[in-house]
């Protein structure tokens, strides 16, 4: 749902970038996107297509590096995904505490031609 | 022929940077002119308009309160706050956009009269993904959650529980007719974020609104370094 705004964001942010640096095209986008932050990959790549013609990131490839939600479990020592329905480790069954993984929502690279 | 050279350039930004920016830009102005602002993001229906109803009742003749009213449409809402006693009020329609942006709350603040506020609710568009993204200017979010909306809502919508600094669960008083597992619902937040005070509320009775109003003020003692009133 929010894909349009994020891609618009990071369009202009890759623009402003590669004014900075003297890029004269941008060949690829390396981007880190966590499961929480809900955001869809198609939509991502929908709204790629429909806003870089005529921007320095035109026929860019845009690569997606994805990273998951995980909880710690003190008692296990161990990270672990949740099932869906509910927040318990999978192996001792209590609920453990959220990690910052898979928050990122990241630019980490630019391919850049000068 | 012309020769390229290409390079990679490690960035390792937010690619929301430029928005965190202009929050901070907006945070700075509302901390200077002491006015706390409040984030208010929940689902549509969990009563956002009815808590700042609620508050405004709550600290009457102790606080100015402000309000930015944000609506894919309409501002039915900005007149409701307005007829209960808020002090200023300004709507943003974002046309279709699910949620709220820094740069949109940046000029709203400049039809707002922020030296004669205390507190500014920004209430968000109704929706519990979107929101969690766009920082815009507030001293705290509050996720707002209803029982009518199911104890399942942490589990679906992790981010918004994870982020805020409060939470406030709405319509107590339907709590038995609508199967909402208290345990479950508690759990499951206190696995996303130990911290947040929860405050259990109805703005239909008016159960809760004081503790929370009173809560308020006091983080707004505490983070602006304001005096009492």
């Amino acid at each position: 749902m929010h894909e349009l705004s994020v891609m618009a964001y990071l369009l202009e942010s890759v623009e402003e970038r590669a004014q900075k640096i003297g890029a004269t095209k941008v060949t690829a986008i390396n981007l880190v996107i966590g499961e929480r932050t809900s955001i869809v990959d198609d939509s991502l790549l929908y709204y790629f297509d429909m806003l870089t013609p005529g921007t320095v990131a035109e026929g860019a490839q845009l690569a997606v590096r994805r990273t998951t939600m995980r909880f710690h479990c003190v008692g296990c020592d161990a990270d672990y995904h949740p099932s869906g329905f509910d927040f318990k480790c999978p192996h001792c069954h209590t609920v453990g505490a959220v990690t910052s993984d898979g928050s990122e929502l990241l630019i980490e690279s630019l391919e850049i031609e000068t | 022929m012309s020769v390229h050279s290409v390079k990679l350039v490690t960035i390792g930004e937010n690619l929301l940077a430029s928005n965190d920016q202009a929050a901070a830009h907006n945070r700075d102005r509302l901390s200077e002119a002491r006015v706390l602002a409040l984030n208010l993001m929940a689902s549509p229906g969990a009563g956002k308009t009815s808590l700042i109803v609620g508050l405004l009742g709550a600290l009457q003749g102790r606080a100015q309160i402000g309000v930015i009213e944000g609506d894919i449409a309409g501002s039915i809402d900005t007149e409701k706050v307005v007829a209960a006693g808020a002090y200023d009020a300004v709507q943003i329609n974002t046309g279709g956009n699910c949620h709220l942006e820094a740069n949109m709350v940046e000029r709203a603040l400049i039809d707002l009269d922020l030296a004669s506020l205390d507190i500014l609710v920004v209430e968000n568009v109704g929706n519990l993904v979107c929101p969690t993204h766009w920082a815009l200017g507030e001293h705290l979010k509050l996720c707002l959650v209803s029982t009518a909306e199911g104890d399942d809502k942490p589990i679906k919508y992790p981010e918004i529980f994870a982020i805020s600094d409060v939470i406030v669960l709405n319509k107590m008083d339907l709590i038995e007719l609508v199967d909402f597992d208290r345990d479950f619902f508690y759990e499951s937040v206190r696995a996303l974020n130990p911290k947040a005070p929860i405050f259990e509320v109805s703005c239909r009775t008016g159960e809760g609104l004081a503790a929370w109003a009173e809560w308020l003020l006091s983080r707004r003692e505490e983070l602006l370094c304001v005096s009492p009133s």
